[in-house]
């Protein structure tokens, strides 16, 4: 016979490099992941506040401060604690397959994805900047069922759906994707509704924003110290107390008719983590000055990839996620390379890129924990979404029973972001000397990220959860 | 104990060398065949002969990764003992699957003479394999060097089975390109 059969190739499979086989199950004799260790983290969190509107006094006391409508989350079955094969690994890999069941690719927002991160990491130039990209998304997809007319179309425009059907199919299937909570990776969206107690609401939508978007609704009487403290339990709660000094400093005013929150909370260790004692301090060439901070470490084969303007590798994180590290090239700023085309297509293309090569990579990179806030609403109108902060225009029909001039008069977003040895999502400024348009010429490169650069999280199907640029680890 | 004085127990031809071998390694290995063989008695024999196997090898090896010779081994010994049962017709095992699933890497149209040098085709599989990202080089080798089943590849990365089983199929495709292209 004169052809390869397939025994040959899976005999010359069992010849390959010792060191590929050997990390081929890493992770085998122990578990990834230790339920409840403390592990590095980054949440995000994003509230949209309804602001003054008309009907004080009005309506009838529907509710008091509890919950009227409640969401039910997934139940996950937990990560088995046995590596043997068994029935809790069944049920464990059937809920994880349950949540991306109704996910493809077509649903994610690419469009909006890009247009949002441009405009929300260009905002600050050297200052550090984080974005939660799907969070933003589920809130505008809630704002979008609370709207109607020209309202919700501003919104549905944004977000590239044609109608709202599409839209709830859309983001319920990623909401699921990127929900996993399992006891071995964290990954957890979360909404509610916090509703002033005079006013009358239509049941039926917070109905639908329960069951389509997991969103709880909780009602009471705005601007008491007890509403104030709920609001913040449960951020702080579905945050992890990330975000503690931002939500502390949170409030339900008396006349915040609605506010609505989203928030995420991601939790995941690397791969292969950072040793230790490779972990040094070093210099950050920052917009500022230098900085000296500690750079972690690691030698291994890795990935490269490379545009016309930057470079970049990335980290796996346990579950399917990953963390990029896109570094511009020397004289670019990360606010200036978010507005080459190139640079976003790779940002969104979850390493589906033609310029990538298997290198041995010496990977250095700051361990940092950055805080951003940002005011959502002049991003949001530059997107075009500006009747909902027009109360003479906005149209809260679906939510309000007796409608009035309502508008939205505060859009926050907060987001933290940090790395080190052991894990979650990080970003680096990756010093690289290489050739700008060609393949590079060495199989071995240092990846130092000792300057500016721009960072993404992505979910197991490659949806950006966090973005953000380091100026200053 | 450290690899180090496992094999150094080896050289001094020490028993003891064994007991420390199965203390240590007997899970690994008895996964790498299990998962070949899929049946516990067949599986069983395929790490014991492991361990004669190491026995006869050490020395004059010595080698770097302990953990990796003896999966070698296992991998070996197991592929062997299947062989030999597909051979008396007594069931086909995770190897069927696996070789009905590689037949996609098998160039259709083009022959190449029988003798091509099996390190060859092991090196082209090699700059294949490391021309793939870290995620897919090791579902590959999960599935194709330790012969684990889809949804134990799963369960140790975290993906999904339908994502596990696109990504073995782009791999596999890509994989028969690389062949195709290298002139196999």
């Amino acid at each position: 016979m004169k052809r390869v059969k397939p025994e040959d190739i899976l005999d010359a499979v069992g010849m390959v490099d010792d060191k590929l086989i050997g990390r081929a199950r890493e992770g085998k004799k122990k578990p990834f992941f230790k339920r409840r260790a403390f592990l590095p983290a980054v949440a995000a969190v994003l509230v949209l506040s309804l602001g003054i509107g008309l009907f004080f006094g009005r309506g009838r006391l529907l509710l008091h401060a509890y919950a009227i409508a409640e969401a039910e989350y997934p139940t996950m079955c937990p990560y088995p604690e046995s590596q043997s094969y068994s029935k809790e690994l069944e049920d464990w890999l059937d809920s994880r397959e349950a949540q991306l069941s109704g996910y493809d690719e077509g649903m994610a927002p690419d469009g909006f994805f890009a247009e949002s991160i441009r405009e929300f990491l260009s905002e600050r130039p050297g200052e550090n900047c984080a974005y939660s990209p799907v969070n933003v998304y589920m809130a505008l997809s809630m704002l979008a069922e609370l709207t109607d007319g020209t309202s919700r179309a501003q919104i549905l425009g944004l977000l590239g759906i044609p109608d709202i059907e599409t839209l709830r199919e859309n983001a319920s299937a990623v909401w699921n994707a990127c929900y996993c909570d399992d006891g071995w990776m964290t990954s957890v969206l979360a909404n509610s509704l916090w509703l002033n107690r005079d006013i009358r609401f239509h049941k039926e939508t917070l109905e639908t924003l329960a069951e389509t978007y997991y969103a709880s609704s909780y009602c009471g009487r705005m601007g008491s110290e007890s509403i104030d403290k709920a609001l913040r339990e449960w951020m702080n709660q579905q945050t992890g107390g990330l975000l503690r000094d931002s939500i502390d400093g949170l409030h339900l005013d008396q006349p915040t008719l609605l506010s609505l929150v989203s928030t995420v909370f991601f939790q995941a260790e690397w791969w292969s983590g950072f040793p230790k004692e490779k972990t040094e301090q070093g210099t950050f060439y920052a917009p500022a000055g230098e900085v000296t901070c500690d750079f972690m470490g690691q030698k291994e084969d890795d990935t490269y990839y490379w545009g016309d303007t930057f470079s970049a590798v990335q980290k796996g994180l346990r579950g399917g996620c990953k963390m990029w590290f896109i570094l511009p090239d020397e004289g670019m700023t990360p606010e200036e390379l978010l507005s080459e085309p190139e640079a976003m297509e790779f940002l969104l293309s979850d390493g589906v890129w033609e310029n990538q090569k298997r290198l041995s990579v010496r990977f250095v990179v700051p361990k940092f924990d950055i805080s951003s806030e940002t005011d959502l609403i002049e991003g949001l109108k530059k997107l075009g979404v500006t009747e909902i902060f027009d109360g003479r225009a906005a149209d809260f029909s679906p939510l309000i029973r007796d409608t009035g001039e309502e508008r939205i008069s505060g859009a926050q977003h907060a987001v933290r972001v940090q790395i080190d040895e052991k894990g979650c999502s990080a970003a680096a400024y990756t010093k690289l000397d290489l050739t700008k348009d060609g393949m590079p010429l060495t199989d071995n490169i240092d990846f130092i990220v000792n300057r500016p650069f721009l960072f993404v999280i992505t979910s197991e199907v490659g949806l950006p959860l966090f973005t953000g640029i380091v100026n200053t680890p | 104990m450290e690899d180090e004085q496992i094999v150094a127990l080896y050289w001094e031809r020490s028993e003891t060398a064994i007991r420390e071998t199965a203390a240590k390694y007997e899970n690994y290995c008895y996964s790498i065949a299990f998962g070949i063989l899929k049946n516990r008695e067949d599986a069983n024999e395929s790490v014991n002969d492991t361990w004669l196997d190491a026995w006869n090898s050490m020395p004059p090896h010595r080698p770097f990764a302990l953990s990796t010779f003896l999966g070698k081994l296992t991998r070996r010994v197991s592929i062997d003992r299947w062989r030999r049962y597909t051979a008396k017709k007594r069931g086909g095992g995770e190897m069927a699957y696996l070789l009905s699933e590689l037949t996609e890497c098998v160039p259709a149209e083009r022959t190449v003479e029988r003798d091509w040098e099996l390190s060859e085709l092991a090196r082209t599989v090699n700059d294949f394999l490391l021309s793939l990202p870290e995620e897919k080089q090791r579902v590959f080798l999960c599935r194709y060097w330790y012969a684990d089943s889809v949804s134990s590849i799963a369960k140790r990365t975290g993906f999904s089975q339908s994502k596990v089983k696109s990504m073995l199929y782009h791999s596999r495709k890509a994989l028969r390109e690389h062949l195709d292209k290298e002139g196999f």
